[in-house]
């Protein structure tokens, strides 16, 4: 048996053993004691009663000078002895009986049992006197003997125990090691399996016990499942999006190469670099995506939304303005949450980025921040051509892009935005601009915990 | 040669005509779905390049629609996804080639004739009839092995011809064939071509079917 010190089977078997030497130890002391009282009384009883005997018979029988020696007639009778005096003599006693009397003068002015030493042994005597107070009767049993009988039963006992505990170790190793099958099965199920091998684990015949962690271990590999196939078609998806603009740069490019006239090879050239920055800007949102799914939480620290909202735009007003398009911010008040400025930067930069993309030159975004009750909203609104409600919904589908709508774009700007948003325990919707008539995205940030107080 | 080039990426679908249009391709670009299915529709084509990844109709669907509607001509599938199964699924639609992006623009052309020459039964990559040789690929024509220069759309009517020998090309499928849209048209410009031609390369090649149009006639050897 190759266990492990610390295996369960032997921590049972050792429990179980033990348990039941210790019952049985118990139960012998309970005997041993229960025993050793009875026994004392039905001795005690036996030498009241031979004591009887023997001064009624004496008072009949013996009249001779010389003290009889009455034969011993059994194995246990050297451990008994008796003596009759008669008159303060000796009439009869036991073989093994001394001459002196067993029990000193001073203690047999009445009946009863006393406990001496005669020849280095402890006696149990019982003495009495007759009727007439001639007759004295002394009745004893070596106190040793009662030990033997005691020692004897508890032996019988034991030895059972020394025998069968090991037998009983045995078997309730073998039955303990049949009950733990199943936690076997499934050490050696998991122990094949590849490491890939997602699959829930199934066991005939899960016994109850196992069931929840059965059910656990199976709940953790569906979710590592999930997990990995998201990676995995995260990681597919990135690189087919990737091929997209490596492609136009390729083709771009080579038809530079082939231009027989200046103006087409520097359209083509320009139209190479302008791929390079699409990769490029495609490369930072899958990074920025990788870092936020890798689930680091975001840096707490206070951060002004409004502050940040002002740097964004500021940022990318000269964007807007090469469109004739107008980007207004309306933060009236400073709008303190908890939470990462890089990552809220970002996520002010998709979307504002994304309004002015998706709307026609010369049209109107309006980006807002401002207190609402215990939060702090940002909403930005254009006047573009909004979304249908079919294409709202698949949002959030990474890389799903609105069709037909002439931008360029990987369509992993949202998925950042949502990313973002849950990290900093906020809700993010998207919805038609009652003024705007574009799409109109709100943020909803909790505020930081001290200015929501003060608000 | 006139093909549909169907991309929804403005740079890679500005890049691949450029590109097709400098290795002698007449080129129209759609950048949606439902386009590609109208203009495939409309024109005689001599193939299509079609992005899987369109807007308003998946380019999948644009294949299935185009060969339920009994259009034949050759389709090469131009895509992101690699996937075997998407390959598969892409030629069980009726794709007669399918390359992954990013694509080399001479490869996307070599692919191109060669769908087109097999589209029309020519088992060679060189086109022969009477003495004339057209060579797709370096776009050179010889006239019993003396090389004979063409201007560009004297050889693309020469190679509808010769890909189409026997059969008569009314003058506006010859227009169809030779000019991508936004190019003018004079009214007599296949006649002129037609007519450079003959003086190049002898007046029994190309013969006239009165009120009808045009037809290259078969080859009497038939083979090369």
């Amino acid at each position: 048996m190759n266990e492990p010190p610390q295996s369960l089977q032997r921590r049972l078997v050792v429990l179980v053993a033990g348990l039941v030497a210790a019952l049985w130890i118990g139960v012998a002391a309970f005997v041993w004691v229960k025993a050793r009282h009875e026994l004392d009384e039905l001795h005690d009883g036996h030498l009241a009663q031979a004591a009887a005997l023997l001064v009624t018979q004496h008072l009949r029988e013996v009249e001779d000078d010389e003290p009889v020696n009455a034969p011993l007639l059994h194995r246990y009778a050297p451990r008994a002895a008796f003596q009759v005096w008669h008159e303060g003599r000796l009439a009869l006693r036991s073989a093994n009986a001394p001459d002196a009397p067993m029990v000193a003068a001073a203690r047999t002015a009445r009946d009863g049992f006393a406990t001496v030493q005669i020849d280095g042994h402890a006696w149990r005597v019982f003495a009495t006197r007759g009727a007439e107070r001639d007759v004295q009767v002394f009745v004893g049993e070596r106190v040793d003997a009662r030990s033997a009988i005691l020692r004897a039963m508890l032996g019988a006992m034991l030895q059972p125990l020394a025998v069968g505990l090991p037998l009983l170790a045995l078997a309730a190793w073998w039955a303990v090691r049949r009950g733990l099958l199943p936690l076997r099965r499934l050490g050696d199920t998991l122990a094949q399996r590849r490491p890939d091998a997602l699959q829930p684990v199934v066991l005939d015949d899960v016994p109850a016990e196992m069931a929840p962690m059965l059910a656990g271990l199976n709940g953790l590999l569906a979710r590592i499942a999930t997990l990995m196939e998201g990676e995995r078609r995260f990681t597919a998806d990135a690189a087919h999006e990737l091929r997209t603009p490596i492609a136009a740069i390729r083709a771009q490019a080579q038809v530079a190469l082939g231009a027989d006239d200046d103006a087409e090879r520097r359209h083509a050239l320009e139209a190479t670099l302008a791929g390079c920055d699409r990769a490029t800007r495609l490369v930072e949102q899958l990074l920025t995506l990788s870092r936020l799914e890798a689930g680091s939480a975001p840096a707490r620290r206070e951060v002004d939304l409004a502050a940040t909202a002002r740097g964004v735009v500021a940022a990318l007003a000269p964007q807007a303005v090469a469109r004739d398009q107008d980007l207004g911010l309306e933060a009236a008040q400073p709008c303190p949450v908890q939470g990462d400025e890089t990552l809220l930067e970002v996520l002010l930069r998709n979307l504002v980025d994304n309004a002015l993309r998706y709307s026609p030159d010369g049209a109107v975004v309006q980006v807002r921040v401002e207190r609402d009750g215990p939060g702090a909203r940002l909403v930005v609104a254009d006047a573009g051509p909004g979304l249908a409600e079919g294409d709202r919904r698949r949002l959030g589908e990474r890389f799903f892009r609105v069709l037909g709508s002439g931008a360029s774009g990987s369509g992993l700007g949202w998925s950042i935005v949502e990313r973002i948003v849950a990290a900093h325990g906020g809700r993010v919707r998207s919805g038609r601009s009652a003024v705007l008539g574009g799409l109109e995205v709100t943020v909803d940030l909790p505020l930081s915990a001290g200015s929501a107080r003060a608000a | 040669m006139r093909v549909l080039l169907a991309e929804d990426d403005p740079l890679l679908g500005d890049g691949l005509r450029a590109g097709l249009r400098q290795l002698g391709f007449q080129v129209d670009w759609v950048r949606d779905g439902e386009a590609a299915l109208r203009e495939l529709r409309a024109q005689p084509y001599a193939a299509a390049v079609l992005d899987l990844g369109l807007p308003l109709k998946d380019g999948m669907d644009v294949l299935a629609q185009a060969r339920q509607r009994g259009l034949t001509m050759p389709v090469l599938v131009l895509t992101a996804r690699d996937a075997v199964p998407e390959r598969i699924r892409g030629l069980d639609a009726g794709a007669d080639d399918y390359v992954v992006k990013p694509v080399d623009l001479h490869e996307l052309a070599a692919r191109l004739r060669a769908l087109v020459r097999r589209a029309h039964g020519q088992p060679h990559e060189r086109l022969r009839a009477q003495g004339v040789v057209l060579d797709p690929a370096g776009r050179t024509v010889t006239l019993d092995g003396a090389d004979v220069s063409l201007a560009g759309r004297e050889f693309d009517l020469l190679h509808v011809l010769m890909l189409n020998p026997g059969r008569v090309l009314t003058r506006d499928q010859l227009e169809q064939h030779l000019y991508s849209w936004g190019r003018e048209v004079d009214s007599n410009a296949v006649e002129v071509h037609v007519h450079h031609l003959r003086r190049k390369l002898g007046s029994a090649l190309i013969r006239t079917v009165r009120g009808v149009g045009y037809m290259l006639a078969r080859d009497a050897s038939g083979g090369p």
